[in-house]
């Protein structure tokens, strides 16, 4: 039951945001709530792997591999490029918050006269994470043209 | 194929292809997009080469080559734009649409953008549910809801005025974090570490970040690698700005 209610929690407040970058991004209007859709099945798929225990970077791979497919479908359906639901759908599992605390580490590294252990332990460790979910994140999203679409166009 | 058609075909895709590219669609689809139109049109062949702010596009038609350049702008990302030359060049495929109406629909294509008094209110949300997922209480994220959409109303502005992107990035990481820091200084909040990482998330080049990543996967490596370094700039373009009012609030240095 409280898993229920984390992941109808995560599914809305991922939502938003999908829906949000998709309009910086200027997505069409309608398709807008294929946006939102595709968003929050993405980061709550990824809030079950994480609860049952994968570390954080295989379980953004599966998100993002599962978006992919999903945008897919949608973009077979639309005639619209894959990419334009699919980015706004992954903007919520953006490692914001690691790339956030890697550049305050190094910015308080530089401030300090020597280098202390704690905080290049924070810099390479935070650092890692932002780079590896990122990959994570774009080859899962790339997956399906990569493994099933290899010679002929999605659409 | 007379020559002069095929100019005009020619320049009709090296069209298509610069607007793709100018509105952020990623290089494989370019490629596919100028490739499939061409040859609906009724080139032999199209060859593209993409670097990062130039493109050169040769056709073949009964062994007469026909190259020519262009410069690419960036313009921002507008997927309707994308969307839109998309759907053209299917219309093409089918053959519902020759090179006369290929022309007037590109003519016709604006970069239409949503107006502010959506997309600052949707980013502050956007924000604001960030900084719930992460964990923050209801007033840290209302703290962020404001930073954010000031900082969105900060970036709109300078957009408007045709500030080079950098510029814009600190600048609006800047008033951002200076707002955010308002939660240090009322009691209303127990996370205000959390607003605070949450409202510059706005400002993290997700885009470009994932263009450039599937670019490199794709065998696009020099579009990809400078992709990659426009996003890195962008980021420590944002970090400045977030430095300084941080060193003006005097928190952390």
């Amino acid at each position: 039951m409280n898993l229920l209610i984390t992941l109808i929690n995560d599914a809305l407040f991922s939502a938003i945001p999908a829906v949000g970058f998709a309009m910086v991004f200027n997505v069409p209007r309608r398709f807008l709530p294929y946006c939102a859709l595709a968003g929050a099945l993405g980061h709550s798929f990824r809030t079950l792997i994480l609860h049952f225990g994968l570390p954080i970077e295989w379980a953004t791979f599966a998100a993002a591999a599962l978006v992919g497919t999903i945008t897919i479908a949608f973009a077979r359906r639309h005639l619209a490029p894959p990419l334009l639901y699919a980015v706004a759908a992954i903007i919520p599992m953006i490692p914001g918050t690691y790339a956030f605390n890697t550049v305050i580490a190094l910015v308080q590294l530089t401030a300090q006269s020597q280098v202390s252990p704690e905080l290049t332990g924070a810099v390479i460790s935070n650092g890692l994470k932002t780079v590896f979910i990122l990959g994570a994140l774009s080859v899962g999203l790339a997956l399906p043209s990569l493994l099933y679409f290899r010679t002929r166009p999605v659409i | 194929m007379y020559a002069d058609t095929q100019n005009d075909i020619t320049r009709q895709v090296v069209r298509v292809a610069q607007l793709l590219l100018a509105y952020g669609a990623e290089s494989d689809l370019v490629e596919e997009i100028s490739q499939r139109l061409g040859r609906a049109l009724g080139l032999g062949s199209v060859e593209l080469s993409i670097s990062s702010n130039s493109l050169v596009l040769t056709s073949l038609v009964h062994g007469r080559c026909i190259t020519t350049t262009r410069r690419i702008r960036e313009h921002g990302i507008n997927m309707r734009v994308v969307c839109e030359l998309q759907r053209i060049c299917l219309l093409a495929e089918k053959g519902l649409y020759g090179p006369n109406e290929v022309r007037k629909r590109v003519e016709r294509i604006r970069p239409k953008t949503y107006p502010a008094y959506l997309v600052i209110p949707m980013i502050g949300l956007s924000c604001a549910s960030f900084c719930h997922l992460f964990g923050g209480d209801w007033m840290a994220s209302v703290i962020t809801f404001v930073a954010s959409a000031i900082g969105m109303s900060a970036r709109l502005f300078l957009a408007r005025r045709h500030f080079n992107p950098l510029v814009i990035f600190s600048i609006t990481a800047f008033v951002t974090t200076a707002v955010a820091q308002l939660g240090y200084e009322c009691p209303l909040t127990k996370t205000p570490e959390l607003a605070m990482a949450a409202s510059v998330l706005m400002l993290v080049p997700g885009f470009p970040m994932i263009n450039a990543i599937s670019d490199m996967v794709k065998g696009h490596m020099n579009v990809g690698i400078s992709r990659w370094g426009h996003a890195t700039l962008l980021t420590v373009a944002s970090v400045i700005g977030i430095t300084i009012a941080m060193q003006l609030g005097g928190k952390f240095l």
